[in-house]
């Protein structure tokens, strides 16, 4: 196979989280009873009237905002008009030629390399119906219709599936982490389309375009586009051609499928809404927006690691938004970041696996944690003494202080005290020494179950460990 | 300018609109539909059109709704309506051609 270049665009829709419908008062939610969120508005009913809702354009504001978007501040509203039963009224509003925001970009890491994913322009429309083929019937279920959409279309300025998967995952934490959306694929509150085509020079125009869509999660977008790469680079390579078509990714095949031959955007003869006036946005409005958009993962990532949490920890840490919010109430406090976010993401997240909680369903305050991670660096607890009490810290109101009294946990950390015995130890196993000195790993062991077995377990294994080692050189 | 419109762009205009034409119809909306376009063409003569104009026929500020839910259907009466129903959903012939929105 030769080599192409591929140009690859993607496009996103994403449900937004509001109450209500956007042209409707009707409830914006999943996993009802089929047809029982609707109104006459959200079906279509003659002579009914949209009324936009105020909540969207303040989500549509803030995504902008954190899409770098230059924002728009009169629009209007646009008919997509065609036939299918997915929209009963025959016509879909969405903005076509006033998108509330335009021009942005995404900064993405691929490889160790950032890059910017331009932002073409974001948009607000409604969702349709959810269709569900079976047999010779269609079902249609109109909770969904309605729903507020924003979709976001990115410049073709993506090189491989690898870049697009790293669009995907930072808009998706972007947006999470504003409340902007709940960004489920697999609920269809996020909704990924993609352009892709493929030429051999920079210099040549691009080749033709498929356009792969509803693909069920991140990964597989990225499958899809390498797939989709290869398919079209076996076509030119024996010289064939194609028509600019829609595909699917198929699942099981592992690869894309043809759905239909395109039609052309004039055939859905957009023409302005008339039932919506001019939506004018003040300074005010847009600002009161704004206030809402808290500090994004990006930022909290370069403060983490500023305050000496390690890269992967910081990583994991904005992985989890309740966490992290978590974190951040102690970013002012003077303690080890370091042990305060290896404490979070190890033991206190197998507890919440485990009982299927969040850090806020613990009693675990800031006092009571900034107290734990205190004792175990002052070595008043070990590793193993945090597993043992962790269960009651996170359960009850206690103090660390009192649960350690409780528990009878004490521990010898006078370094003097563990030192002197460790002399003695050394002078009383000459042999071991030896072994030690000749390359035996396993005398060292043997030399700190000395150390455990003297002072009934009660020596701090990390300081033990640390002056045997000292001695031993 | 051409007195008529071919008769594959009738259809494709038939085809959008989901209606099926006799050749009748076919010949005379050849000339109708192209007599409609002239009109409109007209439009286009004007000088420094500002098309912005179009598009409200107002230039206030549209009134927003506070994001409160209202009063819904209930499933009962969604589905007295359509013409047929299978279970809680609203039941339509099979279209797997399209699949247009969103």
């Amino acid at each position: 196979m030769s080599e192409y270049i591929p140009t690859i665009g993607v496009e996103v829709h994403l449900e937004l989280k509001t109450n209500t419908k956007i042209f409707s008062d009707s409830i914006n939610g999943y996993g009802e009873m089929a047809n029982s969120l609707t109104n006459v508005i959200d079906l279509g009913y003659p002579g009914t009237l949209p009324t936009l809702n105020e909540e969207v354009i303040n989500l549509a504001i803030r995504a902008a905002t954190v899409l770098n978007c230059k924002i728009r501040k009169t629009m209007h509203f646009d008919r997509k008009n065609y036939f299918y039963p997915d929209i009963p009224k025959n016509y879909q509003i969405t903005q076509a030629r006033t998108p509330i925001g335009y021009d942005g970009y995404v900064e993405i890491e691929v490889g160790g390399e950032k890059k910017k994913v331009f932002i073409e322009e974001m948009h607000i429309e409604e969702d349709t119906c959810k269709s569900a083929h079976r047999g010779t019937k269609t079902l249609l279920d109109f909770n969904r219709a309605g729903v507020p959409l924003i979709e976001i279309v990115t410049k073709p300025c993506m090189k491989s599936g690898e870049e697009a998967k790293a669009y995907l995952e930072k808009l998706k934490e972007i947006m999470y982490y504003c409340d902007i959306s709940d960004c489920k694929i697999e609920e269809g509150s996020m909704r990924a389309d993609t352009n892709v085509s493929i030429r051999k020079n920079e210099s040549d125009p691009f080749g033709t375009k498929a356009e792969i869509k509803n693909i069920g999660s991140i990964s597989n977008v990225g499958k899809a586009i390498e797939k989709e790469i290869e398919r079209q680079a076996k076509l030119y390579d024996n010289n064939e051609t194609f028509k600019p078509q829609t595909r699917r990714f198929d699942d099981k095949l592992q690869d894309t499928v043809l759905m239909r031959i395109k039609e052309t955007g004039n055939d859905y003869r957009y023409f302005p809404e008339p039932d919506i006036p001019y939506v004018i946005l003040t300074d005010e409005i847009i600002e009161e927006a704004r206030k809402k958009i808290p500090m994004l993962p990006d930022e909290r990532k370069k403060i983490y690691v500023e305050k000496g949490v390690s890269e992967l920890n910081a990583k994991k840490l904005i992985q989890n938004r309740s966490l992290s919010d978590y974190f951040n109430t102690l970013l002012e406090e003077s303690i080890n970041f370091k042990i305060a976010s290896n404490m979070l993401l190890g033991d206190i997240s197998a507890y919440l696996n485990k009982y299927e909680k969040t850090i806020s369903e613990t009693t675990l305050t800031q006092e009571r944690f900034i107290e734990l991670v205190k004792s175990y660096e002052d070595n008043i607890i070990t590793s193993k003494n945090l597993k043992d009490i962790l269960e009651i810290v996170l359960e009850s109101d206690k103090s660390i202080k009192e649960i350690i009294k409780e528990q009878g946990i004490e521990n010898i950390s006078d370094d003097k005290e563990i030192r002197q015995l460790i002399k003695r130890i050394i002078e009383e196993n000459k042999e071991s020494v030896e072994d030690y000195k000749a390359g035996h790993d396993r005398a060292i062991k043997y030399l700190m179950g000395q150390v455990m077995k003297e002072t009934k377990g009660k020596a701090n294994p990390r300081i033990a460990n640390e002056i045997l080692v000292s001695e031993l050189k | 300018m051409k007195e008529k419109l071919t008769e594959e762009e009738v259809l494709h205009v038939a085809k959008l609109a989901r209606i099926k034409l006799s050749k009748e119809e076919i010949e005379k909306y050849q000339i109708e539909l192209k007599e409609l376009l002239n009109d409109v063409e007209k439009i286009n003569e004007v000088e420094n059109f500002d098309d912005d104009i179009l598009i409200a026929c107002w230039e206030e500020n549209t009134e927003l709704r506070k994001d409160k839910p209202g009063q819904m259907l209930e499933p009962k009466e969604v589905l007295e309506n359509a013409p047929r129903h299978s279970g809680n959903y609203i039941s339509v012939p099979v279209v797997i051609s399209g699949g247009e929105g969103a």
